[in-house]
């Protein structure tokens, strides 16, 4: 038998509330109120700091001049100039596209490209944004780039990321919250690399690409914005690293 | 109670009980937003939209985590009952905070894409086959489902329309909501290991509730388990001592296995009608004689003691039981008589009146 209520009666539409009902309900309500208070700072303060990524302004000159490598990824190639050793610029489009059909357009042809750039280390992409064209006036002989050089066979712990965000277009722009626009940004077309846990030739960011240097393939799709750990190829197209991964490490990853 | 469905009935404690919910939920908000990146250059360096992703999800859990814990508070104390009594407008301001969160997800992660917002949440994440990295989206999409059918529903217009027993089916399915939230953080901010107050939080709301609701259930199920004992061979139930009851008090007890029923006393006559009310469910019997009405203690819905009826206009009926004395021991027939049978009070004899009642709760 339950034992009938001893304390105080009150419904809701009472106008008059028990002393002893009044007495819990005001210690509960500066509760609830302290509560969510602190709760508020210390879920707030409980967060990690973003990384150094972030929008790095557009190029000093306004626009960069350069020839375009389609695969994996749409890079801008930047011939040397005195005081400046040659380059290979990462390109993406605004938003989660890439810039590839604009840059298809462009194939075998001098490039002017303006945009902003987002940086984060030796992470660095260009935001194309109006200006993507052939140069008026072609030069009667283009800059051929160097040659890629192979750098071997790598076994690499890290995650894969799309260059846009984790190089400052978001912030943070890596990890699991971030794992479906990575997923998005990379299928729209957006580079996407692979940030090691150990550098290799003082590199920890790389254009990802499959065996055969083209986009990254589909299965990797699974395993971004988590550890992994993957097996391929390296190689170095001026500043920027390529890795040409052919397989995961079947006793590391997930 | 109301004869006509209005959108809120507005009383005093329903003003004051929005007015604290909002307070909280304003100071939440402000607090995170507002003094967080003053405080943290880490929050100062992330984007704000994620930051109010982060402050609505994180408010949508700990809105969920209180109303859960409403129940059974008012069932271990009674002086709970107050944080009830408007308790689905607690439910759909959770709602409206958990759909808060999904929008600035949606605006975000899943906007400025080829593929549309809703077809990006469903596809763009399809590592089902692995828990690092699941999906934990589809949780939140769920929980949020669930969450928004029960705000649309929370009317009495939906309680009367679908009948109480399959309105309050559909509303327990709020535990499921709060299944799936907890997978939702577990799989997406937890595991990203770079929130521990979350873990923490996520782990003492789930452990409280855990506690409170098995605390209130096995006291439950104990009195249920217990029952009443039956006299004789009769297939009554002896429900207690006439001086156990209270004035304008009842006593519960319940037959072993059947509904439990309440007896009351009142201007010494004793009434035994069912301790279900017809509204949603609440503890009649924990009520009390309010104007000559047995009010539950929830929602304060009235039945006349002679017949379980609402007054008119209106129409709620709850069962009614037989009810005997034998020396002062109360006996229930726990056979329900029809709905709406009208059945006097029985008058308690003089000699056993003048026993003293148990002291009035007030």
């Amino acid at each position: 038998m339950l034992k009938p209520p001893e304390r105080g009666f009150f419904v809701g539409y009472f106008k008059k509330v028990p002393a002893d009902i009044r007495r819990l309900m005001l210690v509960f309500i500066a509760t609830f109120i302290g509560t969510f208070a602190a709760a508020a700072f210390v879920l707030a303060l409980d967060t990690d700091s973003p990384g150094s990524g972030s929008f790095a302004g557009p190029p000093p000159e306004g626009e960069i001049t350069g020839t375009i490598d389609l695969l994996p990824y749409p890079v801008l190639r930047v011939a040397a100039s005195p005081g400046s050793p040659a380059r290979a610029i990462m390109l993406a489009g605004t938003g989660k596209f890439g810039v590839s059909d604009r840059a298809e357009k462009l194939k075998g042809k001098s490039v002017v490209v303006g945009g902003f750039f987002v940086k984060r280390g030796d992470l660095e992409m260009l935001l194309v944004g109006g200006k993507m064209k052939a140069e008026d006036e072609q030069p009667a002989d283009l800059p051929v780039p160097q040659a890629p050089e192979d750098l071997g066979r790598w076994r690499l712990t890290g995650e894969i990321c799309d260059g846009k965000c984790a190089a400052g277009a978001m912030r943070p722009g890596t990890g699991l919250a971030h794992k479906a626009c990575a997923n998005l940004c990379i299928s729209g077309g957006v580079p996407p690399v692979f940030v090691s846990t150990a550098p290799v030739e003082g590199r920890s960011f790389f254009l990802m690409a499959s065996a055969d240097g083209g986009p990254m393939p589909a299965w990797l799709l699974n395993k971004t914005a988590i550890p992994v750990v993957l097996e391929g190829r390296v190689e170095r197209r001026d500043d920027l690293l390529v890795f040409k991964v052919d397989g995961q490490a079947k006793d590391g990853g997930t | 109670m109301s004869v006509s469905y209005q959108p809120v009935i507005w009383n005093r404690t329903k003003i004051i009980y929005d007015a604290v919910l909002i307070v909280a939920i304003v100071a939440y908000v402000l607090i995170f937003l507002k003094l967080g990146p003053m405080l943290s250059p880490a929050m100062a360096e992330t984007n704000p939209p994620i930051l109010r992703m982060r402050a609505f999800g994180s408010l949508a859990l700990i809105l969920l985590t209180v109303v859960l814990a409403i129940g059974p508070l008012a069932r271990l104390d009674v002086r709970f009952m107050p944080l009830l009594y408007n308790r689905r407008h607690f439910g759909v301001m959770t709602a409206i905070v958990a759909a808060t969160h999904a929008w600035y997800v949606l605006a975000w992660y899943f906007a400025f894409s080829p593929t549309p917002q809703l077809l990006a949440l469903f596809t763009s994440n399809t590592s089902f086959a692995q828990v690092s990295g699941f999906p934990f989206e589809l949780f939140g999409v769920f929980a949020l489902t669930i969450l928004a059918v029960l705000a649309a529903t929370s009317h009495d217009f939906w309680l009367s329309f679908l009948s109480p027993a399959i309105w309050k089916a559909i509303h327990m399915s709020v535990y499921a909501a709060y299944a799936a939230v907890v997978l939702h953080v577990a799989l997406g901010a937890l595991a990203d290991g770079r929130n521990a107050a979350l873990g923490v939080f996520l782990f003492a709301s789930l452990g409280t509730l855990c506690a409170l609701h098995l605390i209130a259930g096995r006291r439950e199920r104990a009195a249920d388990k217990a029952g009443s004992p039956e006299v004789d061979r009769t297939g009554w139930i002896d429900i207690g001592d006439v001086s156990e009851i209270a004035e304008n008090r009842a006593i519960i007890g319940a037959a072993p296995g059947g509904e439990r029923i309440a007896v009351f006393r009142s201007k010494g006559k004793l009434s035994a009608i069912s301790n279900v009310c017809s509204h949603q469910n609440g503890p009649v019997g924990e009520g009390k004689v309010v104007l000559g009405l047995v009010t539950c203690p929830w929602h304060g819905y009235q039945y006349r003691l002679e017949d379980g009826c609402s007054p008119p206009p209106f129409k709620e009926r709850i069962r009614k039981y037989r009810v005997a004395l034998s020396g002062t021991r109360v006996l229930v027939d726990p056979e329900p008589l029809p709905l709406g049978t009208r059945l006097e009070p029985l008058a308690i004899p003089e000699d056993t009146l003048a026993a003293p009642a148990a002291p009035s709760g007030g």
